[in-house]
């Protein structure tokens, strides 16, 4: 069960239509990095022209430009990182980030943990695991690049973040997932639904894991830039009948959550996920929980 | 490890007091913990605080966060030009026709900040020809030892 009719059709009974796409380049302006600059004006100046994302207060769409945004002196000083729009977002549904003990449990190449590190202004402690250590140099280089002192990187697999001893106020599970066909030309040809289960069981592992190192008044953001509602509602709906967590109303970009899918009713709360279906960004899924109060 | 840190700063004729018991070493790196940080970091880490260098084969190689740090003292510096900025992040040396303003010591062999007009550290060289009126507006007076232009030429 594989390619790109089988997808497709899979797309088509969760009420989406296929069309071939190009995400538009995005960069999020690093706040701490940016006080009394004009990087805008600068940018201009250079050749690069932006627009405001109207659902993101500090990313901004490449309308144009004539340099590459990656090689800018600008990026350089770490004024402002490179990263797309959907991605943007599952950092900043956390509430009240400034000097909290926050995870970000799969963080290479770091543009989510820099992005956690801006908003929390490099307040608090920052803890980042990724599993594969080649990533970790890249994942450095980005921190090192926007000047962020509050974090510290383990090459710690997710599914082992309890032993480091350590409750967390915050957690990001942006998890490993099967990605969509955005960007990727190849995607049809080498996913199989096969990678889609494997995906769900190593994402739940992760979850499980994350519910056991939050404080009981904590907030955990999943995300994936999955469309595969198996590595998404499915997994949410089965986070609150398993682990004790419950789903949060996030007010961001995207659709509802899915509640039925191929003909399986998931608990109602699904909807408050939030699902992007390719369109002005990558496709994306994001989810907030927070554990169930005991009665 | 901070006395590594504290030669390398007084080459650029600043004198800096890190506290010794937040520094940490890691497999070569130095990194400056605040005290969250130390309260929670564990040996194992592969990166924490604020990354200030590296020694490899006896020399320290400066980090830009510490090139940061020492910027906002009164480390040497040199401030330079639109056009000579762009060619010192591209790697290139800083010719006289590019300074605008000199700060703190013009002695050949120095090491001095370089930064832009919007006063931000681009990295740092040692001064090798007269960074006065008398040198030629050609001439190379600044040699480049590092600049930011490095966080690309390290992913190729």
């Amino acid at each position: 069960m594989s390619g790109k009719e089988f997808f497709v059709d899979r797309y088509r009974q969760l009420g989406w239509k296929f069309y071939n796409f190009q995400p538009r380049q995005a960069i999020r302006i690093n706040v701490t990095n940016n006080k009394g600059k004009n990087l805008k004006e600068r940018l201009q100046a250079v050749g690069v022209q932006l627009e405001n994302i109207p659902f993101l207060e500090t990313g901004y769409w490449v309308r144009n430009s004539k340099v590459s945004v990656g090689a800018t002196a600008e990026y350089l000083l770490g004024l402002y990182s490179i990263q797309e729009a959907a991605a943007q977002i599952p950092a900043t549904l956390f509430t009240g980030l400034k000097g909290k003990t926050v995870l970000d449990a799969c963080a290479a190449p770091g543009g989510k943990t820099v992005q956690l590190a801006d908003l929390m202004r490099n307040t608090g402690v920052l803890v980042a695991l990724d599993l594969m250590k080649q990533r970790l140099a890249a994942l450095s280089n980005h921190l090192e690049r926007c000047h962020v002192s509050n974090a510290i990187v383990y090459n710690l697999d997710a599914r082992r973040a309890s032993s480091l001893k350590l409750k967390f106020d915050r957690i990001l599970l942006d998890v490993p997932c099967s990605g969509n066909f955005v960007g990727d030309r190849e995607w049809f040809k080498r996913r199989t639904i096969a990678d889609v289960r494997r995906n769900a069981k190593l994402q739940k592992e992760i979850l499980t894991e994350a519910a056991k190192c939050l404080f009981d008044d904590g907030e955990i953001v999943y995300s994936t830039c999955s469309l595969e509602p198996e590595e998404n509602e499915v997994n949410m709906d089965w986070a609150l009948n398993h682990l004790n967590l419950q789903i949060k109303e996030v007010d961001c970009y995207g659709q509802k959550g899915l509640t039925e899918v191929f003909g399986s009713r998931l608990d109602v709360s699904v909807e408050l996920c939030r699902r992007i279906w390719p369109s002005e960004t990558q496709g994306f899924f994001v989810c907030k929980l927070k554990k169930a109060i005991s009665k | 490890m901070m006395k590594t840190v504290s030669r390398f700063a007084f080459q650029l004729g600043i004198k800096i007091a890190l506290n010794a018991n937040f520094a940490v070493k890691k497999a070569g790196r130095y990194f400056l913990l605040n005290e969250a940080l130390k309260k929670v970091v564990a040996k194992d880490f592969y990166y924490a605080g604020t990354y200030l260098g590296k020694v490899k084969n006896g020399k320290f190689f400066p980090s830009f966060s510490l090139l940061a740090m020492l910027a906002r003292g009164e480390a040497n510096k040199i401030v330079v030009e639109k056009k000579a900025a762009w060619l010192f992040i591209c790697g290139r040396d800083v010719l006289r026709k590019g300074i605008l303003s000199v700060r703190g010591s013009r002695k050949k062999g120095s090491h001095t900040l370089v930064f832009n007009e919007f006063g931000e550290c681009l990295g740092f060289g040692k001064i090798i020809g007269r960074l006065d009126e008398v040198a030629k507006k050609n001439e190379v007076v600044v040699r480049n030892i590092s600049d930011i232009g490095d966080f690309l030429r390290r992913e190729a």
